[in-house]
């Protein structure tokens, strides 16, 4: 286990490695400057030579590169070109939006999901079963913008029930900020409960197949008792990838859900400020992001070798 | 059980038909805001300006917001042209018009500290050396900042400046401390009816009135500005009772507006100076009859259709807004290349071989439906146009950073003065490639003018020099258009620039 778990470092290292180079890379390739962009088209290109001298955008790119990774390696995540803030600082205010609505989400897709997606595994063949995969595709057809929207109107413009978008932060009024989110995390997980009933559906299904249950139920459990006893910690596996996937999935998801309902989230902050070009806030933001995701799946990997000693054996 | 099932069955029809009843019901009785008892208002901004450092940034969403509310100019501009103090609490202009002395009023920022001479000095120095062409423009003529003594400053110009003087009353006329100078772009301080009291990027700017104040206190005590980039969210929150206004509705949420009938709802207000021309720009290379035969293609009424709402745009051939009084709405006298498709199409014979290239910025709806519009007529006619969508950062670098600018044909919004096109030398050029020295000298002897009728004649004589030039070509007018709650009043059209002023604003 031990090796399967070095090897496993090796690559999430690795992996951070490339990454801080694909970041730093593409913000540069998609061209643009942030002096450009603060001044407006009515400023000369002196002036936007001065002040990007001055941001240090005109130094050769292996310098800015090395400074960067330097200081971030030294917990220096840099400052915003256009106001001085702090990096860090942009990003933990902006957590506190982020990380409820994120996991709240994935919270309420699994609540959703897993009994749902189980009762419809044991129902396949049933009209019960053939409406819960129907409501679980048309919910993985719906955009979650489109969700977003009518919820909002729904619950907001017309019942006037909630909020139809804003933040109210957690200092000023607990209840105020988990109103806030109420119809982001709903928009969020009902959309994520439909992608993950499926997953929850064919692995159940995989797992009532096979002959370890049969097995069990052939020494008299019922199937309920066989698939508790004997199939769940199977079926955890599939789950378990695809719940790693869909927090990489999360990342991308809530900068939709920010947009339609105004939150001030981490992920509407990068957006901002890729269109701003704000180089170094958007390289240090998005390689946050990127440990974290590989982190994840870090984890995963691990959990993996921890439930299933044939692929730690393998490795 | 059975019974206890149908009940359940029967809750949750009546609960499903109430909220459709609601969710698809008519229009509800609009109440009253329920910040109206506190004196309170919560607007809606559509743009997050990212910044507040206004003496480096010239973005609309920024100067919306902090002038005239935070930071105050030295003196306010009225609609009728007449003037107001503002940090200066009188001033003197000399005969010759060559130096103004500016009595400074004893009053304190918002931070408490005293307004000082030197805090003005500082101010106007700043604004001089400003990178923002439209802050340091005002400063041209300028030649000494100086202190006379403990509450005066006397400026000195070489020649007569009408850019100067207007220029007090605008952005460039903006006075704050030396000492805060450094947070600037985060907490800018003033001596305006409001301070600061939080800018969350793409959230909030959170206002409260100024207790150091030295004017009239305003009605409003706070004022919640909510940052709402999507347009569809902001006229929601509105229409739920969660918002008061939203001031500026930009021109792609018109059509939406209407078919809401959210003008019915609330007061619509529609006012030029938070408008912005939209105009075609024909890179100055390519030749005379080539941009007059490609101006000929521009079908203006069919741009303003588009937008879907006619009382808040006006086709026009004049680079201006329409409360500047040397603007003219399209006409035969204002239009030197009128629409004529055949005869461009004539025309585009001789050019059909020439590829031109079309900069269109892809994520502005503003100038992605012009272009839509714009690039098939073209086309149609037989020129031979290529569509470039680029965003808005990459567009920066092409266009407004690269010099030459890359670019046959793009389209252009935005609210800057028809001096921008002030251009000593070709190889000084700006970014719309347009240089004439005929059009320069018209706009300098406007700036030198001794009375404001002379201004007025040649500023008249140099729109007229730049729509003959067919390099900016306008196209539509667009006004500022906003929607109120009925009950809030004292909405007063912007004086400083497109500054709107929450401490007019009353319920």
């Amino acid at each position: 286990m031990a090796i399967y778990a070095l090897r496993k470092l090796a690559f999430f290292l690795g992996a951070v490695f490339v990454a801080s180079l694909a970041i730093f890379i593409l913000i540069r390739a998609a061209g643009g400057n942030v002096a450009a962009i603060v001044l407006g088209k009515d400023a000369t290109a002196e002036a936007i030579n001065a002040l990007a001298h001055a941001y240090g955008l005109d130094q050769p790119l292996p310098v800015q590169y090395f400074n960067w990774i330097t200081n971030m390696l030294h917990g220096d995540l840099g400052q915003s070109f256009r106001t001085k803030e702090s990096v860090a600082d942009l990003v933990t205010a902006r957590l506190s939006v982020s990380v409820p609505l994120a996991l709240s989400g994935l919270l309420l897709g699994l609540i959703i999901a897993i009994p749902v997606g189980t009762y419809a595994a044991r129902n396949v063949g049933k009209p019960s079963g053939a409406v819960l995969a129907l409501i679980s595709q048309i919910g993985i057809a719906v955009p979650v913008f489109w969700a977003g929207i009518l919820l909002s109107v729904l619950f907001g413009v017309k019942l006037g029930w909630l909020p139809t978008g804003g933040w109210v932060d957690w200092r000023e009024s607990p209840i105020g900020a988990i109103r806030s989110l109420v119809l982001p995390v709903l928009s969020l997980g009902l959309i994520m409960a439909a992608v993950l009933i499926r997953y929850v559906r064919s692995a159940v299904l995989d797992v009532m197949n096979q002959d370890y249950v049969r097995t069990a139920r052939a020494v008299g459990m019922t199937r309920t008792q066989a698939l508790l006893q004997v199939g769940l910690r199977n079926a955890a596996l599939p789950i378990v990838t695809i719940v790693g996937l869909q927090i990489a999935e999360l990342i991308g998801g809530t900068v939709i859900i920010e947009m339609v309902f105004s939150l001030p989230g981490l992920s509407r902050m990068i957006l901002a400020n890729v269109a701003a070009r704000e180089v170094i806030v958007v390289q240090s933001t998005v390689m946050l992001i990127i440990i974290f995701v590989i982190f994840v799946n870090f984890v995963v990997d691990l959990l993996y070798g921890v439930l299933d000693p044939r692929v730690r054996n393998a490795a | 059980m059975q019974s206890k099932g149908k009940f359940g069955q029967r809750l949750g029809a009546i609960a499903a038909a109430a909220i459709m009843l609601a969710a698809f019901g008519g229009a509800e009785a609009m109440a009253a805001s329920p910040r109206a008892a506190e004196n309170k208002v919560v607007l809606i901004a559509r743009q997050d300006p990212g910044t507040l450092d206004y003496v480096t940034s010239g973005l609309t969403a920024l100067r919306l917001w902090i002038p005239a509310n935070v930071v105050e100019p030295l003196v306010y501009f009225n609609k009728d042209g007449s003037v107001e103090p503002g940090v200066a609490e009188s001033w003197t202009i000399s005969d010759d018009k060559l130096t103004y002395e500016f009595k400074i009023r004893k009053t304190n920022f918002s931070d408490g500290t005293p307004v000082t001479v030197e805090d003005v000095i500082y101010s106007l120095n700043t604004m001089k050396a400003s990178p923002v062409v439209n802050n340091s423009s005002a400063y041209n003529a300028v030649t000494a900042i100086e202190k006379v003594d403990d509450s005066t400053v006397k400026v000195t110009l070489s020649q007569p400046s009408q850019n100067f003087w207007r220029g007090m009353g605008s952005v460039a006329g903006l006075i704050q401390p030396e000492h805060a100078a450094g947070s600037i772009a985060t907490n800018p301080i003033g001596t305006g009816p409001y301070v600061l009291k939080s800018y969350t990027t793409n959230s909030t700017f959170e206002f409260e009135a100024n207790p150091n104040y030295w004017g009239t206190k305003p009605a409003i005590t706070a004022a919640t500005v909510r940052i709402v980039t999507d347009g569809t969210a902001g006229l929601n929150a509105l229409e739920a009772g969660e918002v008061d206004a939203v001031p500026v509705i930009t021109i792609d949420l018109w059509e939406q507006l209407t078919k809401r009938e959210l003008d019915k709802k609330f007061t619509l207000v529609t006012y030029p100076q938070i408008g912005e021309p939209t105009y075609a720009v024909f890179n100055q290379k390519l030749d005379p009859e080539l941009r007059q035969a490609l101006a000929e293609t521009l079908d203006r009424q069919s741009y303003n259709d588009a937008f879907g709402a006619a009382w808040g745009a006006e086709n026009t051939c004049t680079f201006a807004l329409p409360n500047q009084p040397w603007y003219s709405p399209e006409s035969a006298d204002s239009c030197p290349y009128p629409y004529n498709y055949e005869d461009a199409m004539a025309k585009a014979a001789k050019w059909a071989s020439t590829p031109l290239e079309y900069a269109s910025l892809s994520d502005v709806p503003d100038l992605s439906l012009p272009a839509d519009i714009m690039i098939p007529a073209m086309q149609g006619a037989g020129f031979n146009v290529t569509r470039n969508a680029i965003d808005l950062a990459r567009y920066s670098q092409l266009i407004f950073q690269g010099r030459p600018p890359q670019f046959d044909i793009t389209v252009m919004s935005g609210d800057a003065e028809p001096t921008q096109w002030a251009c000593p030398s070709p190889d000084k050029a700006g970014w719309s490639t347009y240089c004439s020295a005929e059009y320069t000298k018209a706009l300098s002897d406007a700036d030198a003018a001794p009375s404001d009728e002379e201004y007025l004649a040649k500023m008249k004589e140099a729109a007229d020099i730049l729509r003959k030039d067919a390099v900016i070509v306008p196209l539509i007018a667009k006004k500022g258009v906003g929607l109120f709650d009925a009950e809030l009043k004292g909405f007063l059209e912007p004086r400083v620039l497109v500054a709107i002023e929450i401490g007019k604003l009353h319920w």
